[in-house]
């Protein structure tokens, strides 16, 4: 069984389209810039989606509208029109602020007088990602909200791959969503991985990552049913692999092993060689320890030439919502023929022994590789084909 | 696939014995330590001297689930780490949410500055799938998901779709989750408290009321049969309607949702009927709970003694613990009559 991505959607600090986000791409243009959603002493810059579409914006559900925002752009690009209900459709969505109950106002009355107006909590029990999508479509099928960290986008996507190719569903949405929220704010800033200018993935000098905020989603289908829908497939999710460290909370494992075993299982679940991969999409967050490490494993898997970027300079992490926003990036850019250049880059680190690619570049070929690596450990690769 | 392997960290203590000895037992009274009575996990149920090192900076939430996974697999008699085919799949409703608080605690009182990466990290939903996969040495695939009407139900789901494709042979599949003090106040406000600390479960009612509870219940799930079987678990699945006839229902009904009236219909299939939440709590993620309880009788071929027998639709219920021969039990949850969900156990 193969499954065709039909749709794809996205928002992000870029754009709050497909179209605007590869103009932005293509542009070199990087959106980033002080905190205004909230107020805060942190210095660090974030890229934030500065206004929504109307039709989509939910006053306290701003991952939520994130979330419907390229859902919507999906579904028109699918040719697919809510409700649903007519097929076996699953929804599976990565998130990690919707996943939290971390209204500071709300807690902060709470702490006050133990009373508190419960709209927070209301809107929060409104707010699962993966059930409210359902709901909204009239889905039937299985329906979940990874909250794997970072990895969560990617994680979803595989996740949803699983479902189609066991025959749970026909039709899964999937993806992942986040917005700035000053909880993760204040988190990344005690870890000490936060940069205090536009961050620099993969380069020298980097300082370490922009939080950002947005939504990427993918419409992907089991091939027998979107041929007898729509006719001729153009891209295919073709493989999903997902392994652990099991080493440490925050940091990668320094020999890469979780990130490279995941890897090579999504390049043997989608059937395709190293040799076949015409082009990475890094997680490459910009900090000192997952640049390092992501760079020695695509080098020993990929060899020295291999052509990879990474995006963040042009969305910020969007945590949750990084591995849906850079599998459109990455189904776009194997649709389009070429690969942005990768903000920020301009000195080679020699503990890293291969370079990103430091300007619009054409590419040949048929197979991409999206990767996320996360907090606990979680490593998950998705690869791509042009049919 | 083979139910292998069970733990299990509740309020009434750790492991499958001290679940079924509650079952048997029956009703306690809930704690009264806090604004409303609970079914509260204790501080000494969440220490282990064999894990003390791994499982330092452990928030309690992430407790609960290492310690139920660690026992799920000591039950299934698996040595994990020597298996990469191994997968982790967490549920969870709220997640370590009060840790999350404690972190806001810091904000508010420290500032955004001085806040601990330690509670920060530990915030985060996935840290405590992230310790069992370290303290189990296991690099298979780990997945945290987050629902609030079928959590364990869809974690199920994945389980059996990574076993059926190949990815895993054994899954190790749970449910965690925690009643902080804010949870406690949610609760107060948005549920009907049992004030006398008893559900009734069997009242199919319109205002169902509630016993908050919390704990974690692991499940290890193996493509193959092992060394330990409690049966298997052959489909989960949203029905429209249930069909079959099994041995047993055993239903969640607990006063999580704002109306139980949808459990009336099973009463006309004639299957004995039972819900164990008086024993463990109400709770989103309480279908976990009543899995084991399922599992664990198809195991023994023993129906244990429904709590509370108050009965006003004339339920057949379970109404002794007894001998029983049970070849196919329906764990079923229905959050509104066209919301269900049906999770089919065998011998």
């Amino acid at each position: 069984m193969k499954a065709v991505i039909s749709g794809i959607g996205i928002i992000s600090a870029a754009g709050f389209n497909l179209e605007q986000n590869l103009e932005a791409l293509k542009n070199g243009k990087r959106n980033g810039g002080p905190v205004s959603a909230f107020s805060t002493i942190l210095p660090y810059p974030v890229f934030e989606v500065n206004s929504l579409p109307e039709k989509c914006a939910e006053e306290g559900m701003r991952t939520r509208s994130l979330a419907f925002t390229a859902l919507n752009e999906a579904l028109d690009d699918a040719g697919l029109q809510a409700p649903l209900s007519g097929f076996r459709t699953g929804v599976c969505i990565g998130t990690t602020v919707a996943s939290q109950l971390n209204d500071i106002s709300f807690y902060t009355a709470f702490r006050k007088s133990g009373n508190a107006d419960l709209k927070p909590v209301n809107l929060f029990l409104k707010g699962n990602l993966a059930e409210s999508v359902a709901c909204s479509l009239n889905a039937s099928g299985p329906s979940v909200t990874v909250v794997n960290a970072c990895s969560s986008g990617t994680d979803a996507i595989g996740i949803a791959l699983s479902w189609l190719k066991t025959g749970l569903c026909d039709i899964a949405i999937a993806g992942g969503a986040d917005e700035i929220n000053r909880v993760p704010l204040c988190g990344f800033g005690s870890l000490g991985i936060l940069s205090n200018s536009l961050c620099a993935p993969f380069d020298k000098n980097r300082s370490g990552l922009n939080l950002g905020e947005g939504a990427g989603i993918l419409i992907i289908e089991r091939e027998d049913f979107y041929i007898k829908r729509c006719g001729k497939p153009s891209l295919y999710l073709s493989g999903y692999g997902s392994f652990a460290d099991a080493y440490h909370l925050t940091a990668p494992r320094p020999d890469g092993t979780g990130l490279e075993s995941a890897i090579r299982k999504a390049l043997s679940d989608a059937g395709v060689l190293q040799a076949d991969i015409c082009f990475v999409n890094a997680h490459g967050t910009g900090t000192l320890d997952n640049d390092k490490v992501e760079g020695s494993v695509l080098s020993r898997v990929f060899g020295n030439k291999i052509k990879f970027l990474s995006t963040k300079g042009y969305t910020g992490h969007t945590l949750g919502g990084a591995g849906g926003i850079e599998a459109v990036y990455t189904a776009a850019a194997l649709k389009e023929g070429w690969i942005p250049s990768n903000a920020g880059f301009e000195c080679k680190d020699d503990n890293i022994p291969i370079t990103p690619v430091t300007e619009n570049t054409d590419i040949k070929g048929s197979f991409a590789l999206s990767t996320s690596l996360a907090f606990g450990g979680n490593n998950s690769a998705i690869v791509i084909e042009r049919a | 696939m083979y139910i292998s392997g069970i733990g299990i960290v509740f309020t009434r203590g750790r492991g499958i014995d001290s679940f079924e000895k509650a079952l048997k037992e029956g009703w306690i009274e809930p704690s009264r330590t806090g604004s409303i009575p609970a079914y509260r996990v204790g501080q000494e149920t969440l220490t282990d001297a064999s894990l003390t090192k791994k499982m330092r900076r452990a928030d309690r939430f992430s407790r609960m689930a290492v310690l139920s996974a660690v026992d799920a697999c000591r039950d299934s008699g698996i040595n994990v780490n020597e298996r990469a085919e191994l997968g982790i799949v967490l549920a969870t409703a709220f997640g370590p949410h009060a840790t999350t608080f404690s972190f806001i605690d810091d904000i508010l009182d420290y500032g955004d500055t001085n806040v601990s990466p330690t509670k920060f990290s530990n915030s985060v939903h996935n840290a405590a799938a992230s310790y069992v996969s370290a303290i189990l040495e296991n690099r298979g695939p780990t997945v945290t998901i987050t629902q609030f009407k079928f959590a364990f139900q869809n974690a199920l789901i994945l389980a059996g779709s990574w076993i059926a494709e190949g990815r895993c042979d054994h899954v190790l599949c749970g449910c965690a989750d925690e009643l902080g003090t804010v949870m406690e106040y949610a609760c107060k406000m948005k549920l009907n408290i049992a004030k006398e600390g008893k559900i009734n479960p069997f009242a199919f009612s319109d205002t169902p009321v509630s016993v908050p509870g919390e704990g974690s219940v692991f499940i290890m799930l193996s493509k193959e049969k092992g060394l330990n079987n409690y049966g298997k678990a052959t489909e989960t699945s949203f029905p429209r309607n249930i069909t079959g006839n099994p041995d047993l229902f055993v239903i969640d009904a607990d006063g999580m949702s704002a109306n139980e009236t949808g459990y009336r219909d099973i009463i006309d299939y004639g299957s004995l009927i039972a819900g164990y939440s008086p024993v463990f709590g109400s709770m989103l993620t309480g279908s976990a709970f009543n899995f084991a309880a399922a599992a664990l009788m198809l195991k023994n071929q023993i129906a244990y003694n429904c709590v509370f027998q108050d009965n006003p639709f004339g339920a057949k219920l379970c109404d002794e613990t007894s001998a029983k021969n049970l070849n196919e039990i329906y764990c079923i949850k229905i959050c509104r009559p066209e919301i269900k969900t049906i999770i089919k156990l065998q011998k």
